[in-house]
């Protein structure tokens, strides 16, 4: 059950930092990509907490 | 009819046919069933998500709010990553209630058939863009590739199509809460399609268009600087807006839903969805930029048609094909599923809500005929409104239009999670209030753009905000503050309350124990038939009981109870709960007594094993005490059970279960009067009880008598669970102990009578043999002499037994010190056999001494004559006619062993073990002192020898054969 907290503090911050995605379209100092290998490294840190997650309640 | 529109039209229903061809290969079983049923699959038609606006949505959005198309995506990437705290709950409402819809879940919780209308009225108006934006991709698709004139009619083939496929594959079970194998199978595919579209359609953007990312980034760097500076961009409270409705839409929408919840697929599944799902949208979404940017540098990029930008990538018509099938393979699934849901919602809500059913023959044909009608008009409006509405406005506009609706719903989802105090009127009241000025705002004015009044610029947000911002904020903020003012005020039914906790997140459902009108599973059927007719009572009846586990024959209230809620759920699924709900509460009634109802112990209590991985903090530990109190009683060696006050059994520990024989649960939540026999009256006899214990009742359990003792004590009357705990000792070893007390005293006494006897017989044998000896001397007639002979032999005898007898009152002790002189075993053989003949004819018996002669032990040759005589004697008795009894003696090391053998009938088993016990004889009354085998027992213990039985003898069938172990004479 702490890691659903995790996951949770994790999408409320994520929702609130979100719009700094979008200051890359348009910045030639921002690679294109960036906001497409955060959102990879999301969902490999949901990954990593969901198999967190079976050992927790095993 | 051109060729480009011939070719395309054979694409577009090759692909269908394709769809077809792959749903009847799987609906035969070609398939396997690991295959179809893969985790995979289910995480891929999860992918119904991605639409049509996934792609040419996603564009437009993009080319006028750069990475804001993203929210889309992003939206719903992060409903999925809370699966473990927002869709796994919902799955669980949905799979235990068989809730198979929105529109179900609110008639669920908020106990109101009008709530479920009214969210199935939100939807179908919510889910009319939405489906119009689908066909006006096919449609604009349509003209764009072969400059038809005729789109819509072209669309319109392709939507009876779609229907088609939907009503042949969708709609074969009458049950909407069931997985469709050949359904999911087949959406997974087209997301599969779909996916390889975009990423192929990415790769020509990047290595067709550009040379690779590198000259991508010196394009972005260089002139693609001036194309993405003149893109507006999202304001971050808009964005987050837009990211709000999109994770609402993820789990609201009813094609989302129905694939979410409604096909009954695992929970690992949908938490492995909630990286699996955002990973697909993000493979989905990587390729729109690049087609965008390669639009751009090709200089094939037109505004007004930005949605269409992939058409642009390139002259071929093979491009333009893929473009058009990702399209298809996007718009058909979402179609279909969309149909399919809607078609549900509409049937329960509303048109069995309109028309109840009625016992009907075939019930589950005419449920069947409905929702195929249904499917077909859900999917003739979305074309409808796309021919009237839809081609007037753009893909953004039909979709936030779809998106805002949906969202109204979500503060009444929430709360229905999140907050058990919301009501029924507080949710009613803000929905009522946000779907208003979702109309207003911005769904009439798609209908009626020059009737409806200009909405108001609110203080929520600028005056130059987007119209839908407006929109979305006023409603959403006035729906919750409607939802949350009115609940608060206004007073909650105790049926919603009970459904409330039903679905809370934190809450265990506290169902009450009441008795049912009916009083066995065999009663259900005919209840049941006035609502569904005889077949669906029937069918529905045992198809609850085997979802059970349960027996045709069932009478534990508790069972009854589980039934009851099962079929309900059953007929949710079929019917939606209103209409379940209203034909179980009028045909299955409870019975309402003056006692009041408790709480249902046992299902509390397995409802909360179920759910202890999801107890966290405080709660864990004091289950963690609940489990360790549960053990200990569960495992407290004597007997327990615990009663209600309505004398339902709650409790049933091992230790009784060992006693009874009777599992805990084949009696738990069974009346104590159906219990099995002795059980249902000693039990009834405790509780009767006031604080007296009900001592060592004598009771056959398993053909042995037991001797229990109970005890009851009254659980707290302050308590509203109230009932009593008995506990049940068993007190057999302690009654057979006090028995052998009782019995050994009675051996003391005849123990003392019998040496006074013996003292009193002394001196008559004495005198008997004083005269045989002057017999003796009188005559000298052989006869007479051997007479007298006997005479004496025997008074010395009946001395020795005497003296044994007294010897044995006397602890053991022998009147006379035992001599140690050798005796043949062959000699006192025959003078014991000589001595049977004369007490008794034996004349049906033969005796065959088989002692070799030089065998000689060391003892008294008289008391081992007695010994045999006594062993003789009880072979004889044991015989029937034609009897043969055999002595026999070898020499084993320093022993001799001296074996007495009959064919007679055995001893018997009960007595067996106390054989060698004085007074213990199988004989009839007044045969037998029970003293033989004492005494015998006795003597050879006094020669340091053992006496060995075995009955019947090693190789025979029956018969006995003692075996006397005496030490060698050396």
């Amino acid at each position: 059950m702490y890691v659903y907290r995790i996951m949770l503090f994790l999408v409320f911050g994520g929702y609130l930092l979100s719009p700094l995605l979008m200051n890359g379209w348009g910045d030639p100092d921002i690679a294109w990509y960036r906001p497409f290998v955060i959102w990879g490294g999301l969902i490999a840190l949901t990954l990593w907490l969901e198999q967190k997650r079976k050992l927790d309640e095993r | 009819m051109s060729v480009e529109l011939v070719g395309l039209l054979l694409l577009g229903f090759g692909y269908l046919v394709l769809l077809f061809g792959c749903g009847f290969v799987i609906e035969r079983g070609w398939v396997p069933v690991r295959v179809v049923r893969h985790p995979v699959v289910y995480i891929l038609a999860v992918g119904v998500y991605a639409s049509a606006w996934a792609i040419y949505g996603s564009l437009e959005l993009a080319a006028h709010a750069g990475y804001g198309y993203l929210a889309y995506y992003l939206g719903a990437a992060g409903a999925f990553l809370l699966a473990p705290v927002l869709l796994v709950p919902i799955q669980r409402i949905t799979r235990t209630y068989q809730l198979a819809s929105l529109a179900d879940l609110f008639a669920f919780r908020f106990r109101s058939r009008w709530a479920g209308s009214l969210v199935t009225l939100v939807s179908l108006l919510a889910v009319l863009p939405l489906l119009a934006l689908q066909v006006k991709i096919l449609g604009e698709a349509t003209h764009l590739m072969t400059g038809s004139d005729s789109p819509a009619l072209i669309a319109l083939l392709f939507c009876a199509a779609i229907a088609l496929f939907a009503v042949v594959f969708g709609a074969r079970h009458s049950q909407l809460h069931a997985r469709h194998d050949t359904l999911l199978a087949t959406i997974a595919l087209e997301s599969i399609v779909k996916l390889l579209a975009m990423l192929a359609l990415g790769g020509i953007a990047l290595f067709g268009v550009f040379d690779g990312p590198g000259d991508l980034q010196q394009w972005l760097e260089g002139p693609g600087l001036a194309y993405q500076a003149a893109t507006p961009q999202l304001e971050p409270a808009q964005w987050r807006t837009l990211l709000l409705l999109f994770f609402a839409a993820a789990f609201l929408m009813p094609h989302l839903f129905h694939i979410t919840f409604a096909e009954t697929l695992s929970r690992r599944t949908l938490l492995q969805a909630s990286w699996t799902l955002p990973l697909f949208l993000l493979l989905m979404a990587l390729p729109i930029p690049l087609i965008l940017w390669a639009t751009q540098a090709r200089g094939t990029f037109d505004v007004s048609i930005a949605a269409y930008s992939a058409f642009a990538l390139s002259e071929s018509w093979w491009v333009g094909a893929l473009v058009f099938i990702a399209g298809l393979a996007a718009a058909s699934g979402t179609m279909i599923i969309i149909s399919l849901a809607l078609s549900g919602m509409i049937l329960n809500h509303v048109v069995l809500v309109a028309h109840p059913p009625e016992a009907r023959a075939d019930l589950y044909g005419w449920l069947r005929w409905l929702r195929r009608a249904l499917i077909g008009a859900v999917i003739f409006g979305g074309w409808l409104f796309y021919r009237t509405v839809g081609m007037h406005n753009d893909l953004t506009t039909l979709g936030l239009a779809a998106f805002v609706g949906m969202a109204q719903c979500l503060p009444g989802m929430l709360a229905l999670l999140y907050w058990p105090g919301a009501n029924r009127k507080g949710m009613v009241s803000g929905l009522l209030i946000g779907v208003m000025i979702w109309l207003w705002g911005l769904w009439l004015p798609l209908l009626f753009p020059t009737v409806i009044p200009a909405f108001p610029v609110t203080p929520l947000a600028p005056a130059d905000a987007p119209l839908w911002y407006h929109v979305t904020l006023l409603a959403l903020v006035l729906n919750i503050m409607a939802l949350i003012v009115v609940s608060l005020f206004t007073r909650t039914s105790t049926g919603e309350k009970s459904a409330a906790e039903a679905c809370s997140v934190d809450a265990v459902i506290r169902s009450k124990r009441l008795p049912l009108d009916a009083a066995t599973a065999e009663d259900f059927p005919q209840h049941l038939a006035q609502a569904l007719g005889d077949e669906a009572a029937q069918r529905e009846v045992i198809r609850a009981l085997k979802d059970l586990g349960l027996a045709v024959n069932e009478r534990r209230p508790y069972a009854l109870r589980r039934l009851r809620d099962r079929i309900q759920a059953n007929l949710s699924g079929l019917m939606g709960p209103s209409v379940a709900r209203d034909i179980v509460d009028r045909y299955l009634p409870y019975r309402h007594d003056d006692q009041p109802a408790t709480d249902d112990i046992h299902f509390v209590e397995s409802r909360l094993e179920a759910y202890r991985s999801r107890l966290t903090g405080l709660a864990r530990e004091l289950d963690g005490l609940r489990r360790h109190h549960r053990r200990t009683l569960a495992y407290l060696p004597i007997g327990l059970c615990v009663f209600g006050d309505d004398e339902e059994l709650l409790m049933w520990n091992q230790a009784l279960t060992a006693l009874s024989g009777i599992e805990g649960d084949s009696v738990i939540g069974a009346r104590r009067d159906s219990l099995p026999t002795p059980w249902a009256a000693l039990l009834g006899q405790a509780l009767a009880l006031d604080h007296t214990p009900l001592y060592k009742q004598a009771v056959t359990l398993h053909g042995k008598t037991y001797f229990l003792t109970l005890h009851k004590a009254v659980l707290s009357d302050h308590d509203s669970r109230g009932g009593s705990v008995i506990l049940i000792e068993d007190h057999t070893e302690m009654k057979w102990l006090e028995d052998e007390l009782v019995h050994a005293a009675r051996l003391a006494s005849i123990g003392q009578l019998a040496a006074g006897v013996a003292h009193e017989i002394g001196n008559p044998i004495t005198g008997i043999s004083s005269l045989a000896q002057n017999l003796r001397y009188d005559t000298d007639d052989p006869a007479l002499l051997e007479t007298a002979d006997q005479i004496q032999q025997l008074t010395q005898r009946v001395t020795r037994i005497v003296n044994s007898l007294v010897g044995f009152a006397h602890g053991g002790r022998q009147a006379t010190p035992l001599p140690i002189e050798p005796v043949a075993l062959s000699s006192i053989t025959e003078d014991a056999l000589h001595l049977i003949h004369l007490a008794r004819a034996g004349d049906d018996v033969t005796f065959e001494n088989s002692c070799p002669d030089q065998l000689v032990v060391r003892g008294d040759a008289q008391r081992l004559t007695q010994v045999m005589v006594n062993l003789l004697s009880n072979a004889r008795d044991a015989c029937q006619t034609q009897g043969h009894i055999r002595i026999e003696a070898g020499a084993q090391h320093a022993q001799a062993w001296w074996r007495v053998i009959d064919n007679g009938q055995g001893i018997d088993p009960r007595v067996r073990d106390r054989l060698f016990e004085p007074f213990i004889t199988t004989k009839a009354a007044g045969q037998g002192t029970g003293l033989g085998l004492a005494l015998a027992y006795q003597i050879v213990t006094e020669h340091q020898g053992k006496i060995e039985i075995t009955s019947p003898p090693l190789g025979h069938s029956r018969g006995t054969a003692i075996t006397l172990w005496l030490p060698l004479y050396s």
